[in-house]
């Protein structure tokens, strides 16, 4: 099959970022040379797609697939690769070397490209890697095929950026992220536990609110999170601070949560794994959701957008750079735990889990983020995720469509689960909304397309990269997202008549921003004060300078 | 002819991967290797190497040697892909994919820790990056081992000498126990030394964890002893414990336990609680934890992965030291150092087919049928490679050597591949 030109031709077209791709409307998607194009000659190869739905390949906006963490994960998990073996795909291509490898909740990286566009998603962003070790995330994705692929760095409770917002030092701490983004080649900055991570590995507790001190008092998380945030937005990055906010999984973190977000108001901002932020009651002694408290405020401020971190019945591995969380989930469950402090920059924790839908905690968990997709009111600024493999592996995100698009479905599943918790919440009283096709086109590839910065991506207008995903319009929701018919990433049929048959290589997606070099000096000065690696052998990729 | 000097090179004489490394090359040869201990000196050495390609014991052309490692690796019925030291993770990668390619067992020297890697799979770990140690640890035990014997810079870079965030006073901010086990003896710069029988290792162990977790536990000679230790870690703020990962140099019977390594992650993960604690594993040289990282990736398990089913099986008891003992495998493909390949393994692949690609391939002991001299990664190859805390490091070569492992080993794939088609 060339790569120059393909007609999808008489699908129904679901391209919610083009005022054109009205909502279904019957037309035909011309591709060539990797990208989408207005017409094509009539003897163009076609897939025919008459009676099928055609979006925009999928966008992960939060993912965990490449780096020294999830590698520590998958190597603490060799039962579960043992119970999901991936033998190799037959690609058409003769020269092509088709890889096996093994699933589980953090499959193999060939499986894990493989598994990705299987699911007609094209994109997807690794969220977490130390700076210190992306050239081993590097290395991973570039033995995960198909996907183009970019990730975000770790930062917030590194060294040097606590000492320059101690000094009160905002524009050197701005060309310090700036320097670490083009040097761990990376495409955003993320923020997870500002500065409890650090409190926790000098030996202290975690932090508990946007107001404690991180050694000294002039660096709080608050302090933190508008540095940070004010370097993304006057840096120009494609996709603004991606925010893991304090006390994760702690009953009564909405508080946090919504301060954090009025900490930061009018600044553009991601909140992540919102699910995970949203508990009301109290900690240590009862729980609720605050699903609605929490939305209502991202509903009314336009500058704020989020992914959910839906929770799925099921296995899962809990992996986090927030190490203090995973200590505690591990003291709590006697669960199997890897705790890897990271030197200067962050922590790596991880704990293998279960969601188990007879469990309380789990059903309020589940509940709460079905609750933030039904009570969202801009599907363009709230977008889905499980934070696989956290709350689920990215393979259940067909289930979670389904639980989106059919509410009999949904109270079925809901009347199943513990009630104990789950009595009270929005959800309970009955939410009646059902997701369109169009809206799930918006929150699994356009908006997460828009919130990075992905011009290209996320839609099917002329220009675009032609990834396209067509699916059998199989009214079992979960049925039809799990088996796209066709899969075309950059203009190569990689997925044929549910056949994974063509693995291209994917890109790397990454940014540049500018920088004072003067940075650099001070930079050296402080690791040769400190770090344990050279200055010069630190960046993953080459500067470019 | 004039020196030039390549400055930030990577050293993998040992797992300490110092990266500070300025070589010094006058002409074709290694000059100097500076900052450099007595084991790194001894590993540049002059950076000469044997650059032969052999076939049947048969100086041949690289193209006629690889045709023929194709032939022989084509008609194999049940291969061992093994992955020796010295080479990068580059190589590795396209080792790994052979593997996959042949239905083959894949294995490395991590074999020969099964156990360690074992516990660390029923357990974890609770561990850090050697620059945190140097950062956080106030009281460092050095658990049956002297660094300085294989670990020369070890304390000098992190867990004694620097000074550190936490540590501003680099050896006077922190205190050092040296634990002898036995004849295994902990480092000799230390403040207090304590000796534990080799038979009461596990015991020991297994006592101090108890007292961390506030049980009592009698008061025997070796609960003594083990209240005395565990009772200074649960006061310190961040207690490194230092063991060593690598089998002992003296040789079987093993003068430590072979469980020793999951009762020490146990008791790690306990002081996390009273104090912190990173268990520090010291692994040897030659990218050996990079082979572990990159047979996890591609499929799911660090070392004896079995492709035969034609999806990746672990076989951890089945490695390849079990497989040619019982006269299971017919070909081995060895990449990377001959010399590099622990005894139980060497001592048998003088019985089966061998091809060697990797440093020094020709002057194997056991005599490959195919042997392709490759330069040594860090020496005379770059790419990646992996430091003893799984931090990967860039190799900067100083000297250009004779065929690059990881095209080698591409091109062979792409041979049998062809082969398929």
């Amino acid at each position: 099959m060339s790569k120059a030109r393909l007609r999808v031709a008489g699908g129904a077209v679901y391209d919610p970022a083009n005022e054109a791709g009205a909502d279904g409307a019957i037309r035909d998607v011309c591709i060539e040379d990797g990208r989408i194009v207005a017409e094509l000659p009539r003897d163009a190869p076609k897939v025919d797609a008459r009676g099928m739905v055609v979006m925009p390949g999928g966008v992960d906006i939060h993912s965990h697939i490449a780096g020294s963490s999830v590698n520590h994960g998958r190597r603490l998990l060799p039962e579960e690769h043992a119970a999901d073996p991936a033998p190799a795909p037959p690609l058409a291509d003769p020269d092509a070397i088709p890889r096996s490898g093994t699933g589980g909740t953090i499959p193999t990286t060939f499986t894990t490209g493989y598994r990705y566009a299987g699911l007609g998603y094209t994109t997807a962003m690794e969220a977490a890697v130390a700076p210190l070790a992306a050239r081993h995330a590097h290395a991973e994705l570039d033995d995960t095929p198909i996907i183009d692929a970019g990730l975000f760095a770790l930062l917030g409770n590194d060294d040097y950026l606590l000492r320059q917002i101690a000094a009160g030092e905002v524009a050197r701490a701005r060309d310090y992220a700036a320097w670490v983004l083009s040097a761990a080649g990376a495409y955003a900055i993320k923020i997870v536990n500002p500065g409890g991570v650090e409190r926790w590995k000098a030996g202290g507790r975690n932090v508990t609110g946007l107001d404690d001190a991180v050694g000294t008092g002039a660096v709080t998380p608050r302090r933190i999170l508008e540095t940070l945030a004010d370097a993304a937005n006057a840096l120009e990055l494609p996709h603004p601070v991606h925010i893991h906010c304090n006390n994760l999984g702690q009953a009564g973190n909405a508080a946090t949560t919504l301060e954090t977000m009025r900490a930061l108001a009018g600044r553009r901002a991601h909140f992540t794994h919102l699910q995970f932020h949203s508990y009301g009651g109290e900690r240590g002694k009862s729980w609720k959701s605050a699903a609605k408290e929490v939305i209502e405020h991202v509903n009314a401020h336009p500058e704020v957008s989020a992914d959910v971190g839906q929770v799925m019945f099921g296995p899962a591995t809990t992996l986090t750079a927030d190490a203090p969380v995973e200590y505690l989930l591990h003291a709590s469950s006697g669960k199997r735990w890897v705790n890897v402090d990271i030197e200067l920059e962050t922590g790596c924790g991880i704990v293998p889990y279960s969601y188990r839908e007879k469990a309380a905690v789990a059903a309020l968990q589940w509940a709460i983020g079905l609750e933030l997709f039904l009570l969202a009111k801009d599907p363009w600024r709230v977008v889905l995720s499980t934070d696989h493999p956290n709350g689920g592996s990215f393979l259940s995100y067909p289930e979670l469509i389904r639980l989106l698009m059919d509410r009999g479905y949904r109270d079925e599943r809901l009347k199943q689960v513990n009630q104990k918790l789950v009595a009270g919440s929005t959800l309970a009283d009955g939410l009646a909304r059902e997701y369109t096709l169009s809206e799930i086109a918006i929150v699994t590839r356009a908006a997460p397309a828009r919130l990075l910065g992905l011009k290209d991506k996320g839609h099917l207008g002329v220009g675009a990269d032609a990834d396209v995903t067509i699916y059998a319009n199989d009214p079992d929701r979960a049925k039809m997202f799990s088996t796209p018919r066709h899969v075309i990433k950059g203009g190569v049929l990689v997925v044929e008549e549910g056949q994974l048959r063509r693995a291209p290589t994917g890109r790397r997606l990454r940014v540049r921003p500018g920088y004072d070099p003067a940075v650099t000096r001070d930079l050296k000065r402080w690791f040769d004060g400190y770090a344990c690696v050279s200055f010069e052998n630190y960046p993953a990729v080459e500067l470019g300078e | 002819m004039t020196k030039r000097v390549v400055e930030h090179a990577t050293c993998l004489g040992c797992g300490c991967a110092c990266d500070d490394i300025a070589v010094v090359v006058d002409g074709d040869r290694i000059a100097e290797a500076r900052n450099t201990c007595a084991l790194g000196r001894a590993w540049f050495a002059d950076g000469s190497v044997p650059r032969e390609t052999r076939s049947g014991g048969k100086v041949v052309a690289p193209d006629v040697a690889l045709a023929d490692a194709a032939k022989l690796l084509g008609r194999a019925e049940r291969p061992l892909v093994y992955l020796a030291p010295e080479i990068s993770c580059e190589t590795q990668r396209a080792a790994v994919a052979i593997a996959d390619r042949l239905g083959a067992l894949l294995d490395s020297p991590t074999g020969a820790i099964a156990a360690g890697i074992l516990a660390s799979q029923r357990r974890g770990r609770a561990a850090a990056t050697l620059g945190e140690i140097r950062q956080r640890a106030d009281l460092v035990v050095f658990w049956g081992v002297d660094p300085a014997d294989r670990y020369p810079r070890y304390a000098s870079r992190y867990a004694v000498d620097p000074p550190g965030l936490q540590a501003p006073d680099g050896r006077n901010s922190r205190r050092v126990v040296a634990v002898d086990v036995g004849p295994s003896r902990g480092a000799a710069d230390a403040d207090e030394r304590v000796a534990i029988a080799p038979e009461d290792e596990i015991d020991a162990l297994a006592l101090m964890r108890a007292v961390v977790l506030g049980r009592g536990i009698g008061d025997g000679t070796v609960a003594r002893v083990a209240t005395g230790l565990a009772t200074q870690m649960m006061r310190a703020r961040y207690v490194a414990l230092v063991h060593d990962a690598e089998p002992s140099p003296r040789g079987p019977p093993l003068p430590l336990h072979p469980d020793s390594g999951e009762a020490l992650i146990a008791l790690a993960q306990a002081l996390n609680g009273p104090a912190r604690c990173a268990l520090s594993s010291l692994r040897a040289g030659g990218n050996r934890s990079g082979a572990d990282a990159v047979a996890t990736w591609q499929t799911g398990f660090p070392f004896a992965v079995d492709f035969a089913p034609g999806y990746p099986c672990y076989r951890p008891h089945a490695g390849a030291a079990v497989l040619l003992a019982r006269g299971e495998i017919d070909i081995a493909l060895l990449v990377g150092s001959p010399a590099g390949v622990p005894q139980d393994v060497a001592a048998t692949l003088g019985q089966v087919t061998t091809i060697a690609i990797g440093p020094r391939a020709s002057a194997a002991p056991f005599r490959p049928k195919v042997a392709i001299d490759t330069g040594v990664a860090g020496i005379h190859e770059g790419g990646t490679a992996f430091r003893m805390d799984d931090l990967a490091l860039p190799l900067r070569p100083a000297l250009s050597g004779p065929s690059v492992a990881a095209d080698v080993v591409r091109a062979l794939a792409a041979r049998l591949t062809k082969g398929r088609s």
